[in-house]
């Protein structure tokens, strides 16, 4: 692993789940989605944290998760839109992608329900001794749940290589977090545990990495888990078909916060990332989510038949 | 093939103790499962031969410490976890039944969850969360396999082929159970598939199938209707997914008569499920009685237990009300 990410590679990252996701959602077939525009930072700092070695797990919102991962995009579009392409031959769908010889070990659409999963995973890779660590990524929601204290307290009491990376966009479905959960900082949730804690601006890449790296690196040597929340902000609602809650200004207000906006502000400003350099990235960018779209769009949907196989 | 004579909880540490040899990523985890040896000893001398590592005690969390037990199985080793109490299981169905029984389904094959939940379900004068027989609600969860032995050589023999599957499996096993004997073949091979019930005695008259404890209970049921001229042929379910109905459909195609029999409650219970496959199956017309528990919790309290509880008695007037005027 390079000691500091390239940040073109960062912002390319984020820019291809951005785009990736504006295209699914001109899918006629998309159906119900949970996007993560607005949470790229979360994914692609978490990601640039993590070596061959480790295994991601993320929450249902796992598109950006997914793609930071390093899943093939043609891959990730063919399994969101239920083509027997996808890595789970379209039975996964949104909500439990999983690639695990990618390091994305899967998502899991029951909120805190990967959290203990991610655990076990973690005590195979501890007992492994390979110095493998593994990161989760739940939602502040998450945070209410006895699976999250459960695993926390076994994660300290035997020291598993895991991040716990709470990726807070400030709502469960309509419920703000000030309703959700009493702690004010959801990091504090590992205090009582003795984990190591940080809360960092999730709309900034570079805060998310070099705190999941730190942790990473703490785990790696055997000395337990840490608890990262990222403070992010969700552009859409909930998924594709849930009703919006807030107004058009705490909207926009979101959207200024924008991962990409201010990491690409930033590269154009120090030179690194001219106006040309931009544009070449995004055509890059765009060029790959033709090709996922046009691959999953002829890509085949299951028969019938698949509804009865890999069931026991 | 020669045996040796081992208690019901000696059966499971043996099987244990062979394939935690024979396969280094066998853990186990559960609480009192280290030095202290299980709750009823079925764990004893695991921990002194294989070590804290791989002999794991948890903390009482059993949510995270299935869902633990099945995200390590998925990530490559092998485990068993042990949830004391079957009452208990409800706290982990979530991962259980979310996680692993789905796990191979909705990645499309990429993963799998070599895990065994062991549990122990049955009442034994510890009152209404600690006595529950809740088996039947996982035989409708495609993706797990539920297993329930009545017998030492089954419990050795059921236990090291669930330990090799590739899929989760629940193991029941009873409080009742534990201090039985019986003989328990001495051999390492793994020779007693999922699925295969068994005919424990032979008869002509009715079917009795149960799994579990309750195979003792038919059993003794059918002793006491042998001298009022009713053969009773007794099956062990072992398995309740998959269940094994073509051996029941095959007793019953000769009986023409069936009684199923569990600790458990009636409604949507083993019983219903195994009469009704058992209908499907058979173009004959057949007589089917189910005896269970009655519908009510299962008090400490001795005398309400027992009234709740089934037992040979009411086995023997079911089947006799069951054949009259045949």
């Amino acid at each position: 692993m390079p000691d500091r990410p390239d940040p073109v590679d960062l912002l390319r990252s984020m820019l291809l789940i951005r785009k990736f996701e504006e295209a699914l959602a001109f899918q006629p077939d998309r159906g119900f989605q949970l996007l993560s525009s607005g949470e790229e930072a979360v994914a692609v700092g978490v990601c640039a944290a993590l070596d061959d070695r480790d295994q991601l797990l993320s929450s249902g919102r796992s598109i950006g998760p997914a793609l930071a991962r390093g899943i093939e995009p043609h891959l990730v579009m063919a399994e969101l839109l239920g083509k027997i392409s996808g890595p789970n031959r379209g039975k996964g769908g949104r909500g439990h992608l999983a690639s695990p010889d990618d390091g994305f070990f899967g998502a899991h659409a029951v909120v805190g329900g990967n959290l203990s999963i991610a655990a076990g995973v973690s005590l195979a890779a501890q007992l492994e001794g390979r110095g493998a660590v593994v990161a989760c990524i739940f939602g502040d929601g998450a945070c209410g749940a006895g699976a999250l204290h459960e695993t926390l307290n076994i994660a300290a009491l035997w020291k598993l290589p895991l991040i716990f990376v709470c990726d807070n966009n400030g709502f469960s479905i309509s419920t703000p977090v000030a309703r959700g959960v009493a702690a004010e900082r959801l990091s504090d949730l590992a205090i009582p545990f003795g984990i190591p804690r940080r809360t960092v601006d999730g709309m900034d890449v570079f805060a998310v990495y070099e705190a999941a790296r730190e942790f990473a690196d703490v785990a790696r040597r055997g000395d337990g888990p840490g608890f990262l929340e990222c403070r992010s902000e969700r552009f859409a609602s909930h998924s594709t078909s849930t009703r919006e809650t807030r107004s058009n200004e705490e909207l926009a207000a979101a959207r200024e916060r924008c991962p990409i906006l201010h990491l690409g502000a930033r590269l154009e400003a120090d030179g690194t990332l001219d106006a040309a350099g931009r544009s070449a990235l995004e055509k890059d960018v765009e060029e790959l989510v033709s090709r996922a779209i046009r691959f999953s769009g002829e890509a085949p949907r299951p028969s019938p038949d698949d509804a009865l196989s890999d069931v026991v | 093939m020669s045996s040796r004579r081992l208690f019901f909880n000696e059966a499971i540490a043996r099987a244990l103790a062979e394939e935690m040899e024979r396969e280094d990523k066998l853990v186990v985890l559960g609480q009192d499962v280290g030095a202290y040896g299980g709750a009823y000893k079925e764990f004893a001398g695991l921990y002194e031969r294989f070590g804290a590592q791989r002999v794991r005690d948890t903390p009482v969390a059993e949510a995270a410490t299935i869902g633990i037990a099945l995200g390590a199985a998925a990530a490559g080793l092998r485990t068993l976890v042990s949830i004391t109490y079957m009452d208990f299981l409800i706290l982990g169905l979530e991962p259980l039944v979310n996680y692993a029984a789905k796990a191979r389904y909705k990645t499309g094959g990429a993963v799998r969850v070599p895990a065994v939940v062991k549990t122990t379900a049955g009442a034994k004068g510890q009152g209404v969360a600690h006595a529950q027989c809740i088996e039947s609600w996982l035989m409708g969860v495609p993706g797990l396999k539920v297993v329930a032995p009545s017998n030492p050589a089954d419990a050795y023999g059921l236990l090291k082929t669930s330990l090799r599957e590739e899929g989760p499996v629940v193991f029941v096993d009873h409080k009742r159970l534990f201090s039985t004997a019986g003989e328990v073949p001495e051999t390492n091979e793994v020779s007693m598939p999922l699925g295969k019930a068994a005919i424990v005695r032979p008869g002509t008259d009715v079917t009795l199938a149960a799994h579990s404890y309750a195979v003792r209970i038919a059993v003794e049921a059918a002793e006491r209707l042998e001298p009022a001229g009713v053969s009773c042929e007794v099956i062990d379910l072992r398995t309740l997914a998959p269940l094994d109905v073509e051996s029941i459909g095959e007793s019953v195609a000769r009986t023409r008569a069936l009684v199923t029999l569990e600790e458990g409650q009636p409604a949507c219970g083993v019983g219903s499920e195994v009469a009704f496959r058992v209908r499907e199956r058979l173009d004959v017309g057949i007589r089917v009685a189910r005896v269970a528990a009655r519908p009510a919790p299962v008090s400490s309290n001795a005398v309400l237990e027992a009234e709740v509880l089934p037992d040979a008695a009411r086995v023997v007037e079911t089947t006799l009300t069951l054949l009259e005027g045949r």
